[in-house]
């Protein structure tokens, strides 16, 4: 106890901005661990870790990547609801420069060659990857450029984008599903080195967005822009670059997991890939403790924590078998819970509570 | 599809965003509008009396629900093309998923003297009555396609349209059938099911329940191996991977579309078994790319469910002009089941000829 009151003590509840996400996947997995037996099994499989705990990892890539990237845009006192429509485009692009052949029906004479070659791609895979993050960020730029220039609110403005994205990611493809059959490709979401490949992406992400921000002045100009875009004019900054840059980066961000979503399925399932991610993004973002609509202060450690807790409950509801219809009704009662866990009367409430039991233990 | 034009493209695109399909995914893809129909014209010739009206002498008033999936534009484009085919005067009518603009568009179909047959694809499932009283007293034929709506028989001629629960049947049917390479006690099967409370999703699942039996598959449910997948590869993906991590006694999945089914096989892939093989996969839809999983024999099976269903609903007006009243009020629509056993080349040589 005298450990926790020091915790409490030295951080302090209130401003630990870590706790509330720790806490909530601490108590998701402990939940898996009582309900689910055998949940923490891992085995090495084909030379890579295999078990629920892997799948969580590499499930929560494409969300803890946007999360990543909208970190910066809500810090900025904006939003982008068009990164899962980012996804979808960035997926049919790459789709199509590895299969265009595939473009409308004409594809019966050929399709035996199509079935199942694993090293056919028309453009190199580098080629695809970097063409599909160069249309990504341009979407991200387009964004940045109706929120900074245009003076358009950040909602309407990337919902342009969230609505016509889809779209757009449906005309590149013809609405046609491509399968992918290359494993080069396949490897950016299905590949391991013993621990999923996506994961790496993730962490090379989440270090160079954390270098970008804390080690150079970025990351305080994002901060001051979302606390006050007016005074932050006044000290100098450019508002408007910073703003470009955060939805730049987040349309980046979007692209990469866009890339890893349709590599690891291996469809360019236009309709589907991305598909209410953003809210996923923008909820892994508060539930780490970046003030969503005020901006400021951010923490990109607890957007990625936020979305790990959020696709640890997914994937604990399929282990423990939650009912389909029931499963968004779980899922709004563990947003109710961390939303609630944040609320400061809640917090004064328990810190008042734990101090009580600390000055007993101390009395006796 | 490179004939289409850039707008029209741009429509579809646009139209396929919406999610809900009648028939279940609205994840398939869509032909073109101009490609050509090879839909094969069963028309028996109105037999020879000299006073029997022929597909010239229709007027076809046909009110669509609106342009929410690609099945329901491959549904749209089918009546088009057909119509254009057998020479019928078609008024098409786009209701832009609004019960109030089909209403209304009923109602002037019934005014307009030159409308002998009206068609609708239901929005819902009530609020056509006084349309259909209408209807009866102008004397137009009413064919109710895709969708059934409650009303009193007597006010419409027929409905075509899917039976959701005989392609249940179908599905468990194959099932069985692909299940005959385990022994009796192995037939472990999972259930993807589609989006919780689509018809298609509730009557498929319920099909699949009825006929399980026969070969003693033991109820999904019960297993705890029955989940949604929302008609999409990533969900019904996840799903898989969390049900292999429970039990590897899993013999076959039981998917609700092909994207699902799609969804499945790759985890079951990447858990190091073979689909096709280690476990049976059964989709519905019959799309381009269920077909491509058939022939590339991941998919054991796939059943149909078809949007084209113009060639039917024509006929069965035209025998309502000419007095035939010989039509049950309930004509399933014509679907298939394909299977991976039927060998690569003539599925590929199927796929040729299919439009969707």
């Amino acid at each position: 106890m005298s450990t926790l009151r020091s915790v409490i003590r030295v951080g302090g509840v209130r401003d630990s901005r870590l706790m509330v996400p720790i806490v909530a996947l601490a108590a998701i997995l402990l939940i898996d661990l009582i309900v689910v037996p055998g949940f923490f099994n891992l085995e090495m499989k084909d030379g890579h870790l295999y078990g629920s705990l892997v799948d969580i990892l590499r499930n929560s890539a494409p969300t803890v990547v946007l999360a990543i990237g909208m970190t910066l845009v809500i810090a900025t006192g904006g939003v982008d609801l068009s990164v899962g429509a980012i996804m979808a485009i960035a997926a049919s692009v790459a789709c199509i420069l590895i299969d265009p052949r595939i473009i409308g029906l004409n594809l019966q004479g050929n399709i035996t060659a199509v079935v199942g070659d694993p090293t056919y791609s028309f453009a190199p895979i580098p080629v695809v990857i970097v063409a599909s993050l160069v249309v990504a960020v341009a979407c991200g730029l387009w964004n940045g450029v109706l929120v900074s220039f245009g003076r358009i609110q950040p909602m309407v403005a990337t919902l342009i984008l969230m609505i016509a994205g889809r779209g757009i990611a449906q005309l590149i493809t013809n609405s046609i599903k491509i399968i992918i059959f290359n494993d080069a490709f396949a490897y950016i979401g299905n590949g391991f080195i013993i621990l999923p490949f996506s994961l790496f992406i993730v962490v090379a992400l989440f270090a160079g967005a954390w270098l970008l921000t804390r080690r150079t002045a970025i990351g305080l100009f994002v901060e001051s822009v979302g606390i006050s875009f007016r005074a932050s004019l006044y000290a100098g900054i450019n508002e408007k670059r910073i703003k470009l840059f955060a939805y730049s980066f987040c349309g980046f961000c979007a692209g990469v997991a866009g890339l890893i979503a349709v590599s690891s399925i291996r469809t360019s399932d236009a309709n589907q890939i991305g598909l209410y991610t953003e809210l996923d993004a923008i909820l892994a973002v508060v539930i780490g403790g970046t003030l969503l609509g005020t901006g400021g202060r951010f923490s990109l450690l607890g957007s990625v924590l936020g979305g790990l807790v959020i696709q640890a409950t997914q994937t604990s509801m399929y282990a423990i078998g939650v009912a389909a219809s029931a499963i968004t009704a779980v899922k709004a009662v563990m947003v109710i819970i961390v939303i609630i866990l944040y609320s400061r009367q809640v917090q004064d409430l328990g810190g008042r509570l734990v101090a009580r039991l600390g000055r007993k233990q101390a009395a006796t | 599809m490179q004939k289409t034009g850039f707008l029209p493209r741009i429509a579809m695109a646009l139209a396929m965003t919406a999610l809900v399909g009648a028939c279940s995914s609205g994840a398939t893809t869509a032909p073109s509008a101009a490609a050509p129909s090879a839909a094969a014209p069963s028309a028996a010739a109105p037999s020879a009396a000299a006073a029997a009206k022929t597909f010239a002498d229709m007027t076809v008033g046909f009110i669509q629900t609106g342009s929410e999936s690609g099945w329901r534009a491959a549904n749209t484009a089918s009546f088009k093309e057909t119509a254009t085919q057998k020479g019928i005067t078609l008024k098409f009518y786009d209701a832009q998923n609004k019960l109030e603009n089909q209403v209304s568009a009923f109602h002037q179909f019934n005014q307009d003297p030159s409308v002998n047959v009206i068609i609708l694809a239901a929005l819902d499932v009530t609020g056509y009555d006084d349309v259909l009283k209408e209807a009866k007293a102008a004397g137009k034929v009413v064919v109710l396609e895709d969708r059934r709506i409650d009303a009193d028989p007597s006010m419409y001629y027929t409905y075509i349209g899917s039976d959701f629960i005989n392609e249940g049947h179908e599905g468990a049917a194959a099932m069985c059938d692909l299940l005959k390479a385990f022994p009796a006690d192995k037939h472990n099967v999972a259930e993807i099911s589609g989006a919780v409370g689509a018809s298609a999703a509730i009557d498929r699942a319920k099909g699949f329940r009825e006929k399980m039996g026969d070969c003693g598959i033991p109820d999904p449910t019960s297993l705890g191996l029955s989940q949604t997948g929302n008609w999409g590869v990533p969900e019904s993906k996840a799903v898989m991977e969390a049900f292999l991590k429970k039990t590897k006694n899993i013999q076959g999945v039981f998917a609700h579309n092909d994207e699902e089914a799609i969804g499945a096989i790759q985890a079951i892939k990447e858990a190091g078994l073979v689909p096709g093989k280690d476990i049976m996969v059964v989709g519905f839809d019959a799309t381009a790319d269920g077909f491509k999983s058939l022939i590339s024999g991941e998919m054991g099976a796939d059943i149909e469910c078809n949007p084209l269903l113009a060639p039917q609903v024509y006929d069965a007006a035209l025998k309502a002009l000419n007095g035939d009243t010989s039509l049950p009020k309930w004509v399933p629509s014509q679907e298939g089941a394909f299977f991976a056993a039927q060998g690569k080349d003539a599925l590929q040589a199927i796929l040729a000829t299919r439009k969707y």
